[in-house]
């Protein structure tokens, strides 16, 4: 017994180193990026990350200064930009995708499993094929280069519905029969009982598609037409073009990108992994 | 509810320092004509700047406020598209770089013609420039420059290698100082484009061939073409004098790194590129020549015409004549040209000034290239430069130079020149 | 139960789900409806006109090709990669010995939020061709030669775009099994233990069969998020790949729609895009049985 059990604990052990070994390789490169942006852009494009532009001490913080308050840089405008869409995105979608799984699960109704078959295969069409109709559409609805033109299109996203609805599977429902006979209103049981519950599910969903929307490239790329709207990953991507020399700004505002969403996860992250192991993919 | 009005509450926290940088925010002057602008390239924006500030000064009644921005060069020239396609969201100016710029001629044309400004002039300028951005007698786009590609010799190998290079006068002379670079040095010649054009486009220029012959009819496979290519591919992989370029092309910052480090001997680029070095390669000051192509035969062409960019109005400009004006003052006119040369690097397309004394006067290239008179240059091969054959297929053909042709070719070796070239060529005749 | 106004109580359900109905049919299926017309159109500024399959005709073209090909393999190895590793290490961090669990996840999680750009950049700058680079010092280390990895060839393309993927999807992926395995009943280990079954027999015999609906979903977003790759290699290239080596489906789409400003031909390539995805996601679902389940 006493055997079993110190080989047991060895495994953990290796194990746990194991783990260490991949974690360090998992950070590894958001930690070089952070570490190299204390050094001359123009250097990392040219010589890319090297074990010199990681060690150097001879390092400063020219590049923060210049991406904040550089004359010709823009980057508090992409980030005020990107902030306003992720917050609104963000509330909408959560709220608007929760009444929709939330009414998925809990009714039964005429049309219903059409509409979650629906829901199945919109999560299939890959987004970037319905571009170029939704461009048109902007410029009808005069909505071009405007925060709600990003927006619009993709504030109800299926993944997001169908999360919802396989969490709302596992709500009890006899709660609701309950409040009914309190003579609560429909609405007054999703607002007064049943959003609590949901709160897990809201947890997760705010962070993926807080990321979704932090991270998204193709579709405000085709809408932003002026710099100034920008946000941050296209105003970044900007900055690789070979005609300017602004790779200075280009790593420390990666950096920049990059900092608040995992500091904002590490906060959550309790709550969102438990949110999402109760609720997801059940089948 | 507690968490999510502690996610909210967060959220609002880390918005108010930008709302507040924001709100510093104000359209400037009330009076001035709004012009908006796109290019791809940092340069072109502060030369229109510059411009604009100049208009300024001369009609002060009647001022423009230009509304410049740069994207990166895909980008523009796909949202230009985007846009002029739906009819709105274009720029009053725009930048067309050369290879792009037949996409924008087809079915109704969405620019201006600049036809009342170009007439009075026409026969002061390079006629072959002009018409690259021409369709039926309608001038277009405004040229930057002749493009008239030369060699940079870093000077500082040359002597280290014992190469006097005035005595570089054909390409074989050139492949036999290649040879002495590297045996005194151990230091490649030159370096080779495999996803751009820069390299390949010049040199069978030189020789008359071109994509297109000049009825229209695909060139890309001709004997000339591949001889060129495999003359590349021997000068890489059998004398071994030359390298592909690292990062692909001439504009990447890998590139710059490698020549500002002294990697390569010379470099084959056009005129316009002199701004590169003075801006990305301080390290070469002083150290760099710039002469005539080695030619294919004795006494053959020594340049050829290169690349461009065609500065447009738009039909969706929202004060066309202002703006009509405008680019005609920056770039017609004889001062224009002469800061095109002085600011830019760019050998103006307006030939009446080219024996102006400004363009003889000390500048910031003048201070940077070992030449005494880098105009002289341009003067001494004006003669020698053909022009390009620009069709509707242009841009197809640029990309699969630049796509597939020089990395297959010269890359990854996955085809011989001939069938590289073969393969394209098939596929541009379908 | 049934009190007052029975007919309003009906219209209830439609209320929730009413905002997904506006949103499916602006954003989803006009959209999908004028993408097949304008598959059949040729189109240029002012001018319009139908005509017929030549646009489909048309993707009889090489780089077509190619870029189904990447996008195929592309897709084949990141699941080939981002199944089994997720899982095994959800396995092993959901053991109930397993010290740090939680931390390890959130780790493993980190990659998953920075963004593509920033994604790509690290790649570029780690991967980058001088010498002197992290990733070509380090294999000098094991006396191979320095690559220039982006300009190399398909081979190392395929194998940073990879990479890519794993850093950032492992993370996601394991949290996904991690979730499904948590609805494992600690009963039928320990029945398991009994009968003298050893770790990896437990793995083989309960742990795999009950996470089957957690692979289904995830080979599912996989297929979807395999075809659709775009941005990684738009970024890592920026824009054109050499040789193509990087092109994918919906590249394709983007450089037809909008690079040469062809938007019946940019359609075409995008619904067949369409068709590929829904018929290799229901093959998957029947190898499954996922259909025949979700009757009973």
């Amino acid at each position: 017994m006493i055997r079993y059990r110190s080989r047991q604990s060895l495994i953990s052990f290796f194990l746990l180193i194991l783990f260490s070994v991949f974690s360090v390789i998992t950070l590894f490169p958001i930690f070089a990026l952070i570490m190299s942006s204390f050094r001359p852009g123009t250097d990392l494009m040219r010589f890319g990350i090297t074990m010199e532009s990681l060690l150097n001490r001879d390092k400063n913080l020219d590049n923060y200064r210049e991406l904040f308050f550089g004359e010709r840089s823009l980057f508090n405008l992409w980030f005020r930009n990107s902030m306003i869409i992720l917050m609104l995105q963000t509330s909408v979608t959560v709220f608007l995708t929760s009444l929709v799984g939330y009414g998925l699960a809990v009714y039964t109704f005429k049309g219903r499993n059409v509409l979650i078959g629906l829901v199945l295969i919109l999560m299939m069409v890959p987004i970037q094929i319905l571009i170029l109709p939704l461009y048109k559409m902007m410029i009808t609805m005069k909505l071009m280069n405007t925060i709600l033109g990003v927006m619009l299109p993709f504030m109800l996203s299926p993944i997001a519905i169908f999360f919802f609805r396989q969490f709302c599977l596992g709500l009890p429902l006899e709660l609701m029969d309950a409040a009914r006979i309190d003579g609560l209103s429909e609405s007054g049981i999703y607002f007064r009982i049943m959003s609590h519950l949901m709160l897990p599910a809201y947890g997760a969903m705010a962070i993926l598609e807080g990321l979704r929307s932090w991270n998204n490239y193709l579709w405000p790329l085709i809408v932003l037409r002026t710099t100034k709207k920008f946000t941050i990953p296209i105003g970044l991507n900007t900055l690789l073009t070979p005609y300017g020399n602004n790779y200075n700004v280009l790593i420390s505002g990666a950096v920049i990108a990059t900092i608040p969403i995992i500091i904002l996860f590490l906060m959550f992250q309790r709550y969102f992994i438990s949110g999402l192991s109760s609720g997801s993919v059940k089948g | 509810m507690k968490t999510v009005r502690t996610i909210l509450a967060i959220l609002i926290l880390m918005m108010v320092p930008f709302a507040i940088s924001a709100g510093g925010q104000t359209d400037s002057a009330g009076g001035d004509t709004p012009i908006t602008f796109w290019t791809f390239n940092e340069l072109h924006q502060q030369f229109y700047e510059m411009a604009a500030e100049e208009w300024n000064k001369d009609n002060p009644t009647r001022k423009i406020e230009l509304q410049a921005e740069t994207f990166p060069y895909n980008d523009m020239h796909n949202k230009l598209l985007v846009a002029l396609q739906s009819g709105v969201g274009a720029p009053a100016i725009v930048d067309i770089e050369i290879s792009k710029f037949p996409n924008f001629l087809k079915g109704q044309i969405q620019l201006e013609p600049m036809n009342e400004y170009v007439n009075p002039v026409v026969d002061q300028l390079v006629k072959s420039r002009l018409d690259i951005y021409a369709k039926d007698g309608n001038y277009y786009g405004l040229p930057f420059h002749v493009g008239a590609a030369v060699m940079y010799y870093n000077v500082e190998i040359m002597d280290a290698a014992g190469v006097n290079i005035d005595d570089i006068k054909t390409w074989d002379d050139y492949v036999q100082a290649g040879l002495k670079v590297k045996a005194a040095t151990g230091k490649m010649m030159t370096s080779i484009e495999t996803t751009d054009q820069w390299t390949f486009w010049p040199m069978i220029s030189q020789r008359d061939s071109d994509f297109f012959n000049p009825d229209g009819s695909v060139a890309l496979d001709n004997k000339a073409n591949i001889a060129t290519l495999e003359f590349l591919h021997n000068m890489i992989y059998k004398q071994k004098i030359a390298a592909t370029t690292p990062g692909g092309n001439h504009h990447s910052e890998e590139y710059y790194g490698a020549m500002n480090a002294g990697d390569f001997a010379s470099v084959l680029m056009p005129m316009w590129y002199m701004g590169r070095f003075t801006d990305y390669m301080s390290d070469l000051k002083g150290k760099i020549a710039i002469r005539p192509l080695p030619s294919w035969t004795v006494g053959g062409k020594r340049s050829a015409g290169m690349g461009g960019t065609g500065t447009v109005v738009t039909k969706q400009a929202e004060y066309p004549e202002i703006a009509k004006e405008f680019l005609a003052y920056a770039k017609l006119s004889e001062k224009g040209n002469i800061q095109l040369w002085s600011f830019l690097g760019f050998d103006p397309p307006r030939w009446s000034v080219w024996d102006d004394p400004a363009l003889k006067a000390t500048n910031k290239f003048t201070e940077y290239f070992v030449n005494d008179d880098i105009f002289g240059l341009l003067l001494e091969v004006k003669d020698e430069i053909n022009p390009v054959t620009i069709t509707e297929q242009i841009p197809q053909a640029s990309e699969l130079v630049k796509g597939d042709i020089m990395f297959q070719a010269l890359g990854d070796q996955s085809k011989t020149p001939a069938q590289a070239l073969k393969d394209a060529a098939d596929k541009l005749r379908k | 139960m049934k009190i007052h106004s029975k007919t309003k109580r009906h219209l209830v359900p439609y209320m929730f789900v009413a905002p997904f109905l506006i949103s499916l049919i602006f954003f989803y299926l006009y959209p999908l409806i004028s993408t097949v017309i304008m598959s059949f159109q040729h189109i240029v500024p002012g001018e319009v006109e139908f005509i017929g399959f030549e646009n489909y005709a048309k993707l009889n073209d090489e780089h077509f090709f190619i870029a189904i090909k990447n996008s195929f393999v592309y897709t084949t190895l990141t699941i080939a990669v981002l199944i089994p590793i997720p899982v095994i290490f959800a396995a092993t961090l959901n053991g109930k010995k397993f010290i740090g669990s939680t931390i390890f996840r959130s780790v493993f999680f980190i990659p998953s939020l920075v963004s593509v750009v920033v994604a790509g950049t690290i790649v570029r700058l780690i991967f980058a061709s001088p010498d002197g680079a992290l990733i070509n010092s380090l294999i000098s280390y094991f006396n191979i030669t320095p690559q220039k990895w982006l300009m190399a060839g398909k081979f190392h393309a395929m194998f940073l775009l990879v990479i890519l993927a794993t850093w950032r999807w492992t993370g996601i992926n394991i949290i996904y099994f991690l979730s499904g395995l948590q609805t494992i009943p600690d009963e039928l280990y320990e029945a398991a233990s009994i009968d003298g079954a050893n770790t990896v027999q437990k793995f083989l015999v309960i742990t795999l069969p009950l996470l089957k609906p957690i692979v289904i979903f995830v080979t599912t977003i996989s297929i979807l998020g395999g075809f659709s790759m775009f941005e990684e290699s738009y970024i890592l290239w920026q824009g054109t790949s050499p040789s193509n080596i990087g092109l994918t489906m919906v590249g394709y789409v983007y450089r037809k729609g909008f690079q040469s400003g062809d938007l019946g031909m940019g359609s075409a390539v995008g619904l067949v895009l369409l068709v590929i995805i829904l018929v290799l996601s229901i093959i998957q679902l029947l190898f499954w049985g996922f259909f025949k389940r979700s009757e009973s």
